[in-house]
């Protein structure tokens, strides 16, 4: 394990409503992107993994990762899917970062992929509900929103967190999403907008939630030699962490706190030897308005309970300089489930290079939060630009 | 015949469900409370009432389903 990994190559499809396409197109349209952004050979990708959460249910495609290494025209290399629900391609990152840190493997092409959009609600919410444990919680109608409504009325009670608190997290992401090309919101809207719209899972309203999203996004990873020799762009991989949570709500010590993204941080923040305060741009898991507020929170950015009033005074010396969610996030830029991970990896990329449509000057360090289901599957990711 | 067991505690957290899944569409909306048992155990069951009640509220459950369903303790709220 000596090896530095190196981000070589990012490429997306636009996140949004992509009817027309098949999930095989999607990912072959972003891994093209990428080998190109990367300039390696594509004689030298080792192997291939497919970040997908419901491919199968929704689209009743599986085998995705031969399927898509042939559309590419890639044979001889390891083609896979892996699933970690909405952490799907950060996890595949996470086991090609090892392989290439470990010398297995000199490059990797990671692809994330979904398609959402064009179902029913109720055959969405029912999708989604996959990544709740159907053999206990699942039975009681729990959905995502529902569990993001019960910790946003505990943050409330414990710490105070007031409605216009949580809303503006959802109006500061849709404001940078607005200038994201490839983003699938990209109107700014008020904080009335969001504390009048519908309700979904009280206290969750409409605006609250992330929408459904067609997308894919990829990555080529490659170890320091192949990036040197073929002059790919210099963003390195500082840390990459793996780790659970609680699977089902009731195992929760406290549910404002979440395990899974705290030890990963801890252990991520350990590997790169640096702290949250030194992070200048990260990429947060907001699939609702509260869940950045507490991702925020339990990856050290600001004190637990702090992370509401941070959002609409971040101009107080009190709070840490790091920007979240210059994407939009997954409120403003869109949920791809199976993309997320990849698709954050790749607005911090274009950060790092200073190449990203809501720039933030002089970034060097960068890092990703991407959750599965009840958090119960968490990677952390930093990255750190060589060229600053 | 299914025994019925009585489960009492304090509500920890609560929804109300407005946007089901599937197999749950025809009982919406529907409360969730997430109660902090008194053993200390957690556990997610429904309200019988069409609000969820305060966090803190005691609350008593019986248990004949794989999701108990509470209610309020006489006296309260």
């Amino acid at each position: 394990m000596s090896e530095h990994v190196h981000v070589a190559g990012v490429g997306s499809t636009t996140f949004g409503a992509h009817p027309e396409r098949t999930l095989q197109s999607l990912a072959a349209e972003a891994a093209r992107a990428a080998l190109a952004d990367s300039k390696v050979a594509a004689s030298k990708i080792g192997c291939v993994f497919i970040g997908n959460f419901v491919g199968g249910i929704m689209t009743g495609q599986e085998l995705l990762g031969p399927i898509v290494a042939a559309d590419l025209g890639l044979s001889g290399v390891a083609a896979i899917k892996i699933e970690a629900a909405c952490a799907s391609s950060s996890a595949a990152v996470r086991i090609a970062h090892d392989l290439i840190r470990s010398g297995a493997e000199e490059a990797a092409l990671i692809i994330g992929v979904e398609r959402l959009t064009g179902a029913p609600r109720e055959a969405l919410t029912s999708a989604m509900t996959a990544a709740i444990d159907q053999g206990t919680e699942g039975l009681s109608g729990l959905t995502f929103p529902g569990f993001w409504g019960l910790v946003m009325s505990r943050h409330a009670h414990l710490y105070g967190t007031t409605r216009e608190q949580i809303a503006a997290v959802t109006v500061k992401n849709r404001k940078f999403g607005a200038k994201n090309p490839l983003a699938q919101l990209r109107k700014a809207i008020s904080l009335e907008d969001v504390i009048g719209s519908a309700l979904i899972a009280d206290p969750i309203r409409k605006f609250d939630c992330c929408p459904g999203t067609d997308g894919a996004a990829a990555i080529v990873l490659t170890n320091a030699a192949l990036a040197r020799r073929f002059g790919s762009p210099s963003v390195r991989i500082a840390a990459s962490i793996l780790t659970n949570g609680p699977a089902r709500i009731s195992d929760y010590r406290d549910i404002t706190t979440h395990d899974g993204t705290v030890e990963a941080a801890r252990r991520a923040y350990e590997m790169a030897g640096i702290g949250p305060h030194g992070i200048d741009v990260a990429e947060l898991h907001d699939c609702f308005s509260i869940a950045e507020i507490v991702d925020s929170e339990d990856l050290g950015f600001f004190a637990k309970g702090e992370g509401g009033s941070a959002v609409l005074n971040r101009s107080s010396a009190r709070y840490a300089r790091v920007v979240i969610n210059a994407s939009g996030g997954l409120l403003s830029k869109g949920h791809p489930t199976g993309a997320t991970g990849c698709g954050q990896i790749y607005e911090i990329a274009m950060q790092l290079r200073g190449r990203h449509p809501n720039q933030v000057p002089r970034a060097r360090w960068g890092l990703t939060h991407n959750g599965g289901g009840t958090a119960a599957a968490v990677t952390v990711h930093i990255l750190e630009s060589l060229s600053t | 015949m299914t025994d019925t067991q009585t489960i009492s505690g304090k509500v920890y957290s609560h929804t109300v469900i407005r946007v089901p899944g599937k197999a749950h569409a025809a009982a919406a909306p529907f409360v969730l409370l997430l109660v902090e048992l008194d053993n200390g155990r957690r556990v997610l069951g429904y309200f019988s009432g069409p609000e969820p009640p305060p966090i803190d509220a005691v609350v008593v459950g019986k248990v004949d389903t794989s999701t108990p369903v509470f209610s309020l303790l006489q006296g309260q709220l």
